[in-house]
């Protein structure tokens, strides 16, 4: 048998898994899986010989399961969203494996076990993506459900309550996607992509949004769409450091992938395009749309609210996935491949973010961001991560979240969806507030006491935040870099491909050239420190030594402002924060209790032994 | 009409120069409009110039960080750009490499860089004051976003040098402010809160927070500072020219209409008290943002 590229992309991974399961326990299992992550994205780098996957890599394994053949193959697609993950992977297991690592056995957590986890989402998620027909989608999809909750529950406590949370969010959705594959395959008799393509005219119109519906919900829930939206951030956030900074860069795409498989590139946008929704002005598409805006702004303005640095974090992420779906329900050259950018520069920043916040908690043992402040001057280098970080999850130039938003906003101005934009616009304005809140709170301000000692994180943790921040940069500079392979997944998904240049793309109304705004932001820059630093001699002071309205400061006092950050802001919009949907949550929490409670005082209290009697003889008369 | 790089380097250069001049002028013109409503005669014509002289040259320059340093060399650096984007009579400079959301966004950039620096200073009331400054922005944003959309759909373009350049094919009758009257009472609302004046900046308010971001700011600091509200003046009225005036035919008309559209909001500054930021935030959600709404739907008709 001949072992194609992605065959033994998918054998080394399931051999990875199985040696950090037998030969874990030792001290360098973090290195060990650094090294077997960097051999698979050697591995995908092999495969854009191709062309990024232009030519699908098939697969030679096969399997039979009743009647049904599995099989798997690497499309563009494919390899974009998995370059991602296994680049997560690698630079996540990077930063665990030396002090990180060590301080995290020495606190009672098991390094080993977070690899095995790690190592195991990654092969079922490279298996799901590699997935060529709807039966192995689904195997995939399961896999990559319960490997994920695995990781979740690692820390234990309440984030094994978030993990079991997210796991009902996820067999629920599983049974949707499930109830798709059986109206398929009753439908075409078969799961095969192309046989599903295929009979498709055979569907009814109904039928084929129910399938949209069906699909479309089963995978919205791993992307945390409202309003499947409640299980992610305490999930994510309570991962240990390097897994949370994996989930919150790819976990959650898996959703996407999906969707874009299913709706975008079997069933096509066209059927949601047509779809007028009863009593609005608004078509199937623009209703995805507004789904995508509403995750961008309650999840956005949660995250606002929180007091934890993590939390913050995992909100935000949440409310990015909005940011994707809508530049993919725009279905235009534009927009989809700035939502399919988006997920590429969401990674790199989300990753470098939970990384920096990570570097924190591991120096000063707390994420509250009521409990910090003024680390920029014991943590410079973390400090700067996180800037280029929140710079990038603002989307404002020169990182590369801008560009992928600049690509939404402007295809939304060209379809003419101006409520869209301005959604997609205070989203933004939500996240600056927001991430400027995390930075002041954590590394600005004042230095409080017991971090006066604070020190920098060792090299095996800034280098693979620093590789981030490079990276955000750069394609920001250079959207080019990342806007080939996309263009190359619109090819294969059957969308308009963007026309695009090293420095952003071309249009006839409108162009973007980020070689030229960043040369000019910086010489800006340049300008303003020449004027800065050619006048007068600078004397450095203490923090203490501040105004204080006449007042003299002592390493007592607490001065600093974090608490409730935006008054004035909250006291229009506080009143509006009605956690609704914690409470339909919670409500369903009830109602399954009390109808289980009910069914139990049917069965066990009121007449158990007629109920046995009953079941004995309808059991003797049926075995007879 | 492609142009070398050399020449687009020279207009990169230029345009800052510009705008900080008129900058500087449309500051003297503030302050003259504040002397004259309060009765006094005002600064003579080279004050600003002798302020950010004097500033960059005083002995006591305290700085709190490098990020304190950064945020002002940010702050004006930003801006330095914003103007590169910006087009004048006879030169656009990048303005064809960016458009209206590239500038949008690079107009957020000192605000940033000046949060930031403030946040070093370690004094809360420095940093109650970003915090109101950025609810601010939150605030008028909103409803400068409708008009930025409004006028892109108007004009089919996000480019700034044809929407422009359609205006001043059209001649009056094509401007924006006469073509959209709403957006154009949308956007002088917007101006004021951009600007920062009263009504709208409580985020400085001097004797409950002892002048918020600038708490902290002495010497060349204020004086970056200074250089920055001269670019900030600028950049706003000539985008406001820009969106709704049919931009510069020629310098002339170019700098007369900059200077009136500057005035409104300056004029109307000193004649009002402060909102409180609730306050603020309610008006700009509910005023402009109502005019925005109304005319983008006449507009998309």
């Amino acid at each position: 048998m001949n072992l194609t590229v992605l065959d033994n992309l998918l054998v080394f991974s399931l051999f990875s898994v199985v040696i950090i399961l037998l030969f874990g326990r030792q001290r360098m299992v973090g290195w060990m899986s650094t090294l077997f992550y960097v051999v698979q994205f050697g591995l995908l780098m092999q495969m854009t010989t191709s062309g990024y996957g232009e030519v699908a890599v098939a697969s030679s394994f096969t399997a039979d399961i009743l009647g049904h053949s599995l099989s798997w193959r690497f499309d563009a697609l494919s390899w974009f969203f998995a370059v991602i993950t296994v680049g997560a992977a690698l630079l996540s297991a990077c930063y665990s494996a030396g002090a990180w690592g060590k301080k995290y056995n020495a606190q009672g957590g098991s390094l080993w076990w977070l690899h095995v986890a790690l190592s195991l989402n990654v092969f079922s998620m490279l298996l799901l993506l590699a997935s060529g027909d709807l039966l192995s989608l689904f195997i995939g999809w399961e896999l990559v459900s319960w490997a994920s909750f695995l990781l979740m529950a690692l820390a234990g406590g309440i984030a094994s309550r978030a993990a079991l949370k997210y796991v009902t969010y996820a067999m629920a959705g599983a049974m949707a996607v499930l109830a798709g594959l059986v109206l398929v395959y009753n439908v075409s008799g078969s799961l095969r992509y192309e046989d599903f393509v295929a009979s498709l005219p055979t569907f009814s119109t109904a039928q084929v949004y129910v399938l949209i519906a069906l699909f479309g919900a089963g995978f919205a829930v791993k992307m945390a769409l409202m309003p499947f939206h409640l299980w992610q951030a305490a999930a994510y956030a309570l991962t240990p450091g390097p897994g949370s900074a994996f989930l919150g860069a790819i976990s959650s795409r898996m959703g996407l992938y999906a969707i874009i498989v299913v709706i975008v590139q079997l069933i096509s946008l066209a059927p949601l395009g047509a779809l007028h929704i009863p009593f609005t002005f608004i078509s199937g598409q623009g209703l995805i749309g507004w789904i995508a805006a509403i995750t961008i702004i309650f999840p956005t303005f949660t995250a606002l609210r929180q007091n934890d640095a993590r939390m913050l974090l995992a909100w935000h992420g949440i409310g990015q996935g909005g940011y994707m779906l809508l530049g993919i329900a725009t279905g235009s050259a534009l927009g989809s491949a700035g939502g399919l950018m988006h997920v590429f520069n969401h990674a790199s920043y989300q990753a470098a973010l939970f990384l920096s916040v990570t570097a924190v908690v591991h120096q000063t043992g707390t994420a509250d961001l009521n409990k910090l402040g003024g680390l920029i001057t014991r943590m410079p280098i973390s400090f700067i991560v996180m800037l280029i970080g929140i710079i990038g999850l603002a989307g404002m130039p020169p990182m590369n979240g801008f560009v992928s938003k600049w690509m939404v906003y402007r295809s939304l101005m060209v379809e003419g969806m101006p409520m869209l934009f301005v959604a997609a616009v205070i989203g933004t304005l939500g996240t600056i507030l927001s991430v400027y809140k995390l930075i002041h709170n954590m590394f600005l301000g004042q230095l409080r006491r017991e971090h006066e000692s604070v020190r920098e994180v060792p090299w095996s943790m800034v280098a693979p935040m620093l590789v981030l921040s490079i990276l955000v940069f750069v394609t920001g500079m250079f959207p080019g870099l990342v806007l080939q392979p996309v263009a190359a997944v619109q090819a294969a998904i059957g969308l308009p491909v963007v026309n695009y240049t090293l420095g952003g793309v071309e249009g006839a109304s409108g162009a973007l050239d980020m070689i030229w705004v960043c040369s000019v932001l910086f010489g800006g820059f340049g300008v303003g420190a020449l004027l800065f630093y050619s006048t007068g001699r600078t004397q450095h002071i203490h923090q203490l030594d501040n105004y204080a309205g006449g007042h003299f400061l002592t390493s007592e006092t607490r001065y600093q402002y974090s608490d409730n950050f935006y008054a004035g802001l909250m006291r229009v919009i506080g009143p509006y924060y009605r956690y609704s949907f914690q409470w339909l949550e919670a409500s369903l929490y009830s109602v399954t209790g009390a109808l289980g409670s009910g069914m139990k005082i049917l069965y066990r209290s009121a007449h158990p032994s007629f109920y046995l009697l009953a079941t004995a003889v309808l059991v003797m008369a049926w075995v007879w | 009409m492609t142009m070398t790089v050399t020449e687009i380097l020279i207009e990169v250069v230029l345009m800052p120069l510009v705008a900080f001049v008129v900058g500087l002028f449309m500051v003297l013109m503030m302050r003259k409009i504040a002397a004259r409503i309060q009765r006094r005669i005002g600064p003579p014509l080279l004050q600003p110039i002798y302020d950010i002289v004097k500033l960059h040259s005083k002995t006591t320059q305290v700085s709190h960080g490098w990020m304190h340093d950064i945020g002002i060399v940010m702050a004006v650096g930003g801006y330095v750009a914003a103007e590169a984007m910006l087009p004048v009579p006879g030169m656009n400079g990048i303005a064809d490499k960016g458009g209206l959301i590239v500038l949008m966004y690079m107009m957020m950039i000192p605000s940033l860089g000046l949060a930031l620096g403030v946040g070093q200073c370690a004094n809360p009331n420095g940093s109650i004051g970003i915090a109101r400054a950025l609810t601010a922005m939150l605030a008028y944003d909103i409803p400068f976003v409708i008009v930025v959309f409004g006028v892109a759909w108007h004009f089919g373009t996000t480019s700034l040098v044809e929407i422009v350049a359609i205006q001043q094919a059209a001649g009056v009758a094509g401007w924006g402010a006469t073509t959209m009257p709403l957006l154009a009472i949308a956007g002088l609302f917007t101006l004021q809160g951009m600007l920062g004046k009263h009504p709208f900046e409580i985020y400085v308010a001097p004797h409950e927070i002892a002048t918020g971001p600038m708490v902290e700011m002495s010497g060349k600091y204020l004086g970056g500072l200074f250089v920055m509200q001269c670019f900030q003046i600028y950049t706003a009225g000539v985008l406001y020219v820009t969106l709704f005036l049919g931009g510069g035919e020629n310098w002339l008309t170019f700098l007369a209409k900059s200077f009136a559209v500057v005035a409104i909001p300056m004029s109307i500054a000193f004649v009002f008290p402060r909102y409180r930021t609730d306050d603020l935030v309610r008006v700009f959600w509910k005023w402009p943002v109502m005019a925005g709404l109304l005319g983008i739907a006449f507009v998309m008709n």
